[in-house]
């Protein structure tokens, strides 16, 4: 067993460099075996497997004929890729503020000592443990151009021409980002008000002392602090939004026409439909960079403001 | 970083190996378990144990139905049914397959994913099978690949003008009479929609499905096809339900998709007047008739409206569409089993299988007389005359051809059918547009 | 690249006194009612699918798809409850679906809590490029190698099994990155005060880390016995066998090929919510309560 042994940063000098850094690497590796054996035999090697794939024309039975960058041409002059990307960006691109900061909005207003909190907080965590199912229905038939009572209340505005929201092109994805969020702000929520309890109080009285308005504190204490959470609901929500499928799948499929078709759901077709599973991984391939690039940025950003 | 590369070729190298192997040698496992040299002469005594995949069993009889009669005619083979997702049988059947652990016989559940399990050597020439069936068995054809065959139909199911004969008589509109083209279809929905307006009920249904529009387009039109690149043939088909969504004789694409319209409501609580739908829906109707579920109402069964006077009239053929649902043979079964398989094939597409069928409300893929006899002796079913000549006389095309690209273009035609209905493009537009998608994006 | 993004709270906190939440200042009346009120509102309308849910679990299946919609079963149908029960094998699923939601939570919460430890406290070579493995598997979408897992999974004869359920969710990524993130924020000089004291590497883990990241845990544990509960794909996948079904893949075979009884559906999703709410409910005070009161005093 390994005892006391202050580690790398405030290691002293009788300590020689090179045990140091076995002793760390197995001090680090027996924290991390029991998850990563699970992880690398479980996720990691089918992982790999489908980076492999993505070079072949695997059709699920039987061999995998290595075709090279074949899959990946294909993919540069495939509209309906193109499209899909497309879609995919544009439902990334306004979900994740939109979800940051309903999210982090909700946790601010939950997180006080307010009578019915606790009622509160399961009702904001509703939306993402009810049927995936009963939220579609419910949704569409709010936005249903004709009978809905978003449309009624816009009419009632003075609005001329209410959008068609799901059964219309243009509308369809609006009316997708916006259930998206609904769905997942309870459950960012809860990442952020536990990030929230991790903020020292006195911060927050030094900050007073200094004579900080609300606002000040918001921005000169809660966020810094809270970065690593924001850091971290960032990317998770990153990640969820480049690969968002089932509420697609149960509000729109898709359609109408391509408009909200989107990567994850392209994947699946191209897959478990057409049964062309090379080219579906060499496109998971993709979606895996673009989320990658997209995630490394956000390292990169996190880290200098560290400093 | 460098040897983190090599950790991970390796892992690579180490997982395509389990993918190869388990392609070729999924039936190892079952090979141990028997002798193989014997098999053929001891098949008929010793008792063999066949699984048969299935989905929803506790509401669809129909595999137990075969299994039970089967083991009646044949007590040494018992054949054990292994229940799969409806929605996701597919699914869950590619991914069974691809890791050995399939039935030995499972269903063709539609020509669509016929050709990825053939394709993919996942199916056993039955040949032998198909040739000791007659002309009575519709739909085989449809499994013949290269002379040979891959699967045997035990049902054939196509599409008819369901319509509900009170609302008719409310709205003083004279039944279907077999003369029907789609123009008298349309006229007669525009005609119900006022009449019935007090009820709420609209003249006709056109369920979510793009088999509503193209199915019949496909089977109707003279030369049309769909692995060519040119759907001009859509155009009529999509240019009527298009008036009738307008002019409010059925609710729109963007109603049945938004509110997650179920056909069985729309038709069963007298939402609509009229529907085309698959055949089976038969004895949901009489079943949820029964359970309370659907309201009583008198109705009746004609054939689909026609694309013109040409094949319309009691005196014709009707044409119409449907896929076969077939049964197919897992090759990783031993021999003794696939023995025993294919005589059960066989039981499944003859006479006796299908009066079996026929009495449960199904429509089987053999017919006969002795079979449509069987059919309406079932309590509920409509028996008058048009309801006869449109279960016994038609000419039923398969909506999906055998080919590696249909699914491909079934999916682009499906995003066809939304843009259209929805109005988010116009009919030739939305057509044009599909036609160049399927040069650019779909493989010669 | 270098991944690490520890965040050290802008003051030193080795000598801060006991920790106790300042009093919040007393909003003026008119802003409280307000702000009930806005309260109040929103969490009706957040509610308005869940109470769908609920009418319809009281419909016949014809009733539940309607143009207009119905906010109320014209006669409500009780007996759906306990049809769910007798004609459904509910009771099996929920039983199988808290089997595994609890087994998967103790494994993910346990594992990747030390796991995380090891990534955020422990310096050693490889370890921001294995971290940056984690999370890349995250990104990779699920359908494009659920096939090659499966088979893996059949040749290690896990499919089939409730274990294929919990080898598929107990390991992942998203508990190690979850709590690194929070272990991150710990003090250093946390440990090094621990270190001096004679604690091992795992009794900072157990002793320090563990209490101290309790909202982090609490969270952890949470959504991933959500996850587990309503997950559909993957019991879809691996799972044939009804005896070892979960509550949404059990309520699937309510859709069969021709008809669909969505009336029990929505029928049982209303009582497979009710344990998760319930759990809630108990379970978010610990989101107040965290770091002030198990807090650094130990």
């Amino acid at each position: 067993m390994v005892t006391t042994t202050p580690i790398a940063p405030a290691a002293p000098p009788v300590v020689r460099r090179g045990r140091l850094k076995l002793r760390n690497t197995l001090l680090g590796w027996t924290f991390l075996l029991p998850n990563f054996v699970g992880f690398a035999v479980l996720t990691l090697v089918p992982v790999v497997a489908l980076f492999y794939l993505a070079f072949t024309g695997w059709n699920v039975f039987g061999k995998a004929p290595w075709v090279g960058l074949d899959n990946f041409q294909r993919m540069l002059h495939d509209p309906t890729f193109w499209v899909s990307l497309r879609n995919t960006l544009y439902y990334t691109a306004f979900h994740i503020p939109l979800t940051l900061v309903t999210s982090l909005g909700l946790a601010l207003l939950l997180n006080r000592k307010l009578r019915g909190v606790a009622f509160f907080r399961t009702a904001a965590f509703f939306p993402y443990i009810t049927s995936i199912v009963a939220i579609a229905v419910v949704w569409n038939m709010l936005f249903s151009p004709e009978y809905g009572p978003i449309n009624q209340f816009l009419l009632r505005l003075g609005v001329d021409n209410p959008p068609g929201w799901t059964s219309s092109a243009t509308w369809a994805m609006p009316a997708v980002i916006i259930v998206g969020t609904w769905r997942e702000m309870g459950y960012y929520m809860l990442l952020f008000l536990a990030g929230l309890q991790t903020i020292p109080p006195e911060l927050y009285e030094a900050a007073r002392v200094d004579g900080a308005n609300a606002w000040q504190r918001f921005w000169s204490v809660t966020l810094p602090s809270l970065r690593p959470t924001t850091f971290f609901v960032t990317v998770m929500l990153t990640i969820g939004s480049f690969k968002v499928f089932d509420l697609i799948l149960v509000m729109t499929n898709g359609g109408p026409g391509q408009s909200t078709l989107v990567l994850s759901q392209l994947v699946y077709r191209k897959g478990f439909e057409e049964n062309q599973f090379g080219y579906a991984s060499a496109i998971a391939v993709v979606l895996f960079l673009i989320c990658v690039g997209v995630t490394v940025v956000q390292f990169v950003v996190n880290k200098r403001r560290d400093r | 970083m460098k040897r983190s590369m090599a950790t991970a070729l390796g892992l690579a190298a180490a997982a395509s190996l389990v993918l190869a192997g388990c392609g070729s040698s999924s039936g190892d496992g079952d090979d141990d378990a028997t002798s193989p040299a014997t098999a053929a002469a001891t098949e008929a005594q010793d008792p063999v144990t066949l699984s048969l995949a299935g989905w929803s069993l506790a509401t669809t009889p129909e595999f137990q139905e075969l299994a039970d009669a089967f083991h009646a005619e044949n007590p040494n083979i018992t054949v054990e049914l292994k229940e799969y997702d409806a929605a996701n049988y597919d699914t869950q059947m590619i991914a069974d397959l691809a890791a050995g652990s399939a039935p030995d016989v499972y269903v063709l559940k539609n020509l669509k994913n016929f050709y990825t399990y053939q394709s993919g050597g996942q199916l056993v020439d039955v040949s032998d099978v198909s040739e000791g069936l007659g002309d009575e068995v519709s739909g085989l054809k449809a499994y013949e690949v290269d002379g040979a065959t891959f699967g045997v139909p035990y049902r054939q199911d196509s599409w008819y003008l369901y319509y509900n004969k009170d609302l008719f008589d409310a709205a003083g509109v004279e039944y279907p009479d077999g003369s029907w083209t789609w123009d008298d279809y349309a006229d007669a929905a525009e005609k119900l929609t006022p009449a019935l307006a007090a009820t709420g009920a609209k003249g006709t249904y056109q369920h979510s499905w793009q088999s509503t529009v193209q199915g019949f387009a496909l089977a109707q039109t003279k030369g049309a096809s769909l692995l060519e690149d040119d759907f001009g043939y859509l155009e009529p088909y999509y240019d009527r339900a298009l008036k009738l969504q307008t002019d409010g004789a059925q609710e729109s694409l963007g109603t049945v998709t938004t509110n997650k319209l179920t056909y069985q409501a729309q038709f069963g609580t007298q939402k609509a007047a009229m529907m085309p739908m698959g055949s089976w829906y038969v004895a949901t109707l009489i079943a949820q008739q029964a359970s309370g579920d659907a309201q009583k109402f008198a109705w009746g069964i004609a054939p689909a409206p026609q694309f013109d006077s040409s094949t319309t009239g009691t005196s014709k053929t009707p044409i119409t569409f449907g896929d076969p649902t077939g049964l197919g043979i897992n090759p990783a079964a031993d021999d003794d089993t696939i023995a025993a398989a294919k005589k059960f094939l066989a039981f499944a597409a003859s006479e006796d299988g299908a009066k079996g069928l026929a009495g449960i409300g199904i429509t089987p893929a053999y017919v006969s007389d002795a079979v449509s006899e069987a059919y309406f002796g079932v309590a509920g079913v409509p028996t008058d005359d048009l309801s006869k000549f449109a279960f016994s006389t038609h000419d039923t095309k398969p909506e999906n051809p055998v080919n590696k690209n249909t699914a491909a273009i079934q999916n682009i035609l499906n995003e066809t059918h939304t843009g259209i209905l929805s109005g988010s493009t116009d009919v030739a537009g939305g057509i044009s547009s599909a036609e160049s998608r399927v040069k650019s994006e779909v493989a010669p | 690249m270098a991944v690490t993004m520890s965040t050290p709270p802008p003051l030193a906190l080795a000598d801060r006194p006991t920790l106790r939440r300042p009093p919040a200042r007393p909003l003026s009346t008119v802003g409280k009612i307000f702000g009930y009120v806005t309260l109040v509102v929103a969490a009706v309308a957040i509610l308005v699918p869940f109470y769908w849910m609920a009418m319809s679990s009281l419909k016949t299946n014809n009733e539940v798809f309607t143009v207009p919609i119905k906010w109320l079963p014209t006669q409500a149908q009780w007996h759906n409850y306990v049809d769910i029960f007798t004609k459904a094998n509910m009771a099996t699923w929920l039983r199988n679906t808290l089997l595994l939601s609890v087994a998967v939570t103790f494994l993910q919460v346990l594992t990747g809590s030390f796991a995380a430890y090891g990534f955020s406290k422990v310096r050693f070579p490889g370890r921001d490029l294995l971290f940056l493995v984690y999370i890349g598997t995250i990104a990779v979408p699920w359908q494009a190698y659920m096939i090659p897992q499966f088979i893996l999974f059949s040749k290690l004869h896990l499919s089939n099994t409730l274990w294929s359920i919990i080898a598929l969710q107990a390991f992942g990524a998203f508990g190690v990155f979850l709590m690194k993130q929070f272990y991150d924020t710990v003090p250093e000089e946390l440990s090094e005060a621990a270190r001096i004291d004679g604690l091992s590497e795992y009794g900072i883990w157990r002793r320090i880390m563990l209490p101290l990241s309790v909202p982090a845990l609490a969270s952890l544990t949470l959504l991933t016995f959500v996850t587990t509960w309503n997950d559909y794909l993957g019991p879809l996948i691996y799972l044939r066998n009804p005896d070892l079904f979960t509550v949404q893949l059990g309520l699937s075979t309510f859709i069969s090929q021709y008809n669909a009884e969505f009336a029990l559906i929505m029928t049982g999703s209303v009582i497979s919510v009710l344990p998760i709410a319930i759990i809630f409910l108990l379970g978010q005070r610990y989101f107040i309560e965290g770091i002030a009161t198990s807090g650094l005093k130990g």
